[in-house]
């Protein structure tokens, strides 16, 4: 029997009721004083929350690598072959399986891995791979989906920790990007944390004290009341969702706070852009974030590709490694489903600027923790790396396979937008069933 | 132009006199000492050979037994030194008919070797590479001398034509000079001005280094990178004063898409040769003074180059580029529907007043021959 995530799209109003299961303001007036203060420095979990999480808290950190990291310079390799560029490969934990060089410390931890090598996907842009990728590429139905983020988001909830369902942990400027939410409503976009930072004038102002700060709440919620009356149920959703998630987020300085990571953390995750934003995105899963994406910019290698690895690859590396170690020491990993992945792969052939274009047809990703099965790579490339020669998985196969991972079952849950039911994921793609466990 | 330059170009100017394919592409292309070989390394774990003595270029046994790439060539004599990726360094007799390795080192570096550099007396074999580490071997048999660690990246070695002293260049735009002995350098040129840490990448270095005849003027060449990723940048040599280490001038040969200086000369006739390569398609041959502002040559009409060597006579140079049409995102297939991979055409150009020449030469055979 089918189960339908229905979604508002019409001026009806219609609330779905599991969206309101667990309400985020129930949670803020019931936890968020005590829990949210109760909970340590460092990003130490409550042993009764952890105890919850451990039990059913399915959650994801999803490592976005913008601009195509090249499968044979990762995943891969084809070492002495025509395109196999410089690199050697190195054995890994899991026997007869060899990824590049460049990624020494997660060839250590390949038996905790899943990896797939035989993805083929449909764009060779990143205008629009980058969209479709997250979408999951579903049907054109004249409807936007949402982001993988977002999806999760609506689907399982933000869970108990009163925290935003998706966080995304990127370099550069944060904010609300609510368009990845698609037809879901903006509520349930992401809260962009540029360079992990919180977001900027969180802090109660000096001159208010907290009974000033109570009072031009108690205003703020009844002016709120009054403009939700005329409007669309899913624009004030939004928008009390973003004052909700700004008062918890008050009270979760702490999670930003990168002067508390210690020296060892820093050395094992990397002082760059990545191992920093890697560890807040540690804390946001172990105060309870649902989903959590962590970006790293600037893998669009045209030129220079090999160089350019050579020093991105490292670094990735370290922090990839770093997390996955600490997500399974921590016993956290069965519930947290980690994903490494980009747009798109890079081409076999080299180009005049010693570069690797966009490549679709045959790449690769990683992934590990909820729900896989550990220690296995699924898929193979021809010898010369330029075709799949196993059967071609698309985006919508990703799709299924994650939320299969997460206990969502693809097959039968739907959203429902003005009545239409539309599938969570691409219904002519399936899960890939050696992943799973 | 001013006529000083006119005057340069007349007689420097370089004509195309042919073109070698080689495919798969070829990082470097090098003539012998003696002038009779171009030997280049590849993508394909190859040093290929080709006789120039004859009317058109012979491809001769190539060099086999390498892995990964073969970027790193030296020649001293009639001794032939490459290196790979994997950290592999051999010699060869060159001029054998079918050679077999001198000697070989399995494990010289740990992974990429980037440059290889013999000393003017022939004595020693410098080798530098991605482990960051410098080694000296004795060149006749291969043996370590000594080996140190510098810390970064480092891709050029040279050895000074009449001090021994070695100079290194590093990813991050640092210039060491060191003597064979020290363990630290006895000298530092700032050239980080070709270096960016941009986002997660470090992006540039110093790509190429070359001395004058008289070892008086150092020049660094890389590029002033814009971002990383797909890297922009503008080609840039520094021009230095070897013995004070002042930078007398800063040439940029090229627009941002021209990006990386791959291979500068100094010419016995007083200019700097470079060749650069960039977005694909962009990348140019430039021939320039070292005090003057603009180049008297600078041909856009050779792409992607990558190396550049003059010929021992003086009188041409080979360049190794990249094919046009090398890069895009779709499907490059042939007509059997495989996935082709791109080539490098080989460019050996002559000299204008040799090319002059040889024409007013023919021309009076043909003239004497006719009456």
């Amino acid at each position: 029997m089918a189960f339908k995530q229905e979604v508002n799209m019409t001026n009806k109003f219609r609330c779905p009721q599991q969206e309101h299961q667990i309400s985020r303001r129930r949670w803020l007036g019931t936890t968020a004083g005590t829990t949210v203060a109760s909970w340590g420095l460092g990003g130490l979990i409550q042993p009764s929350v952890a105890e919850s999480l451990r039990r059913d808290h399915k959650q994801v950190l999803f490592i976005w690598i913008d601009g195509g990291m090249s499968q044979l310079e990762s995943w891969d390799p084809k070492p002495n072959t025509e395109f196999g560029g410089p690199f050697r490969s190195i054995p890994t934990s899991l026997p007869g399986v060899y990824i590049s060089e460049l990624l020494p410390q997660t060839a250590q931890i390949m038996h905790k891995l899943a990896v797939v090598r035989s993805l083929c996907t449909q764009d060779n842009s990143h205008s629009a791979g980058v969209g479709r990728i997250q979408r999951g590429d579903p049907k054109d139905r004249g409807v936007t989906y949402p982001y993988f983020g977002s999806a999760v988001a609506n689907l399982l909830g933000p869970g108990e920790s009163a925290l935003p369902a998706y966080v995304w942990v990127k370099p550069g400027s944060g904010g609300f990007k609510h368009q990845d939410a698609g037809f879901l409503g903006p509520q349930y976009g992401a809260l962009a944390f540029g360079d992990g930072q919180a977001p900027s004038n969180l802090s109660r102002p000096e001159a208010f004290d907290a009974l000033d700060d109570q009072a031009r709440n108690r205003l703020r919620e009844a002016a709120n009341r009054r403009y939700a009356q005329n409007r669309r149920r899913k624009v004030t959703d939004a928008n009390t969702y973003v004052f909700d998630t700004a008062q918890t987020l008050m009270e979760r300085s702490d999670l930003f706070d990168q002067s508390t990571f210690t020296r060892q953390e820093l050395q094992r995750y990397g002082e760059h852009d990545l191992g920093r934003h890697m560890l807040v995105g540690r804390r946001m899963l172990e105060a309870g974030v649902r989903f959590v994406k962590v970006n790293s910019y600037g893998w669009d290698t045209h030129g220079d590709n090999f160089n350019g690895h050579a020093s991105l690859m490292p670094r990735f590396d370290q922090a990839f490694s770093a997390i996955v170690r600490d997500l399974s020491e921590r016993g956290m990993l069965e519930n947290v489903l980690v994903i490494a992945m980009s747009e798109f792969g890079r081409t076999p052939r080299i180009n005049g600027h010693i570069g690797r274009d966009h490549w679709p047809e045959a790449w690769s990703l990683a992934m590990a923790g909820c729900g896989l099965q550990s220690g296995v790579v699924a898929g193979a490339t021809n010898p010369l790396g330029t075709w799949v020669k196993s059967e071609e998985y698309d985006i919508g196969h990703m799709f299924h396979t994650w939320f299969h991972a997460l206990g969502i079952d693809a097959r039968h849950r739907e959203y429902v937008i003005n009545g239409q039911p539309l599938p969570i994921a691409h219904e002519d793609c399936h899960a890939i069933k050696e992943l799973l466990i | 132009m001013s006529e000083d330059h006119q005057r340069l170009l007349e007689k420097y100017e370089p004509k195309e006199i042919a073109v070698i394919t080689a495919q798969p592409q070829v990082a470097s292309a090098h003539f012998s000492p003696c002038g009779r070989y171009l030997c280049a390394g590849g993508y394909d774990r190859r040093v290929r050979r080709w006789d120039m003595t004859t009317d058109r270029p012979r491809e001769l046994a190539s060099l086999g037994g390498h892995d990964g790439w073969v970027e790193a060539i030296a020649f001293h004599g009639q001794t032939l030194y490459s290196a790979d990726t994997w950290g592999k360094l051999v010699a060869w007799k060159y001029t054998a008919a079918a050679p077999s390795p001198v000697w070989t080192v399995a494990q010289a570096h740990e992974g990429w070797i980037r440059q290889l550099a013999v000393s003017s007396d022939g004595q020693y074999l410098a080798s530098c590479g991605r482990d960051q580490k410098i080694q000296i071997f004795r060149a006749d048999n291969g043996e370590p001398v000594r080996q140190w660690f510098v810390g970064q990246d480092l891709f050029c070695v040279l050895f000074h034509p009449h001090t021994g002293q070695l100079v290194s260049g590093d990813l991050h735009g640092q210039v060491n000079i060191w003597e064979l002995g020290s363990e630290d350098p006895v000298r530092t040129v700032d050239a980080s001005v070709l270096f960016l840490q941009h986002r997660l990448q470090d992006v540039g270095g110093v790509r190429a280094l070359a001395f004058d005849q008289a070892g008086k003027i150092l020049t660094i060449g890389g590029t002033k990178p814009k971002n990383g990723g797909t890297v922009q940048g503008t080609p840039t040599l520094l021009v230095v004063d070897f013995e004070s280490g002042e930078l007398r001038n800063t040439l940029e040969i090229g627009g941002p898409a021209d990006c990386f200086v791959h291979m500068v000369r100094h010419h016995d006739a007083g200019f700097l040769m470079a060749v650069t390569s960039g977005t694909p398609g962009n990348g140019r041959i430039v021939f320039q003074r070292p005090a003057d502002a603009e180049p008297f040559y600078s041909n856009k009409n050779i792409p992607n180059c990558h190396s550049l060597s003059l010929h021992p006579d003086g009188n041409q140079i080979a360049v190794a580029a990249t094919n046009r049409g090398s890069n895009g995102n779709g499907r490059p297939l042939n007509a059997n529907g495989d996935y082709i991979g791109n080539y490098s055409p080989i460019h050996l150009l002559a000299f204008s007043d040799v090319v002059q020449s040889e024409q007013a030469s023919r021309a009076t055979v043909s003239k004497s021959s006719t009456s």
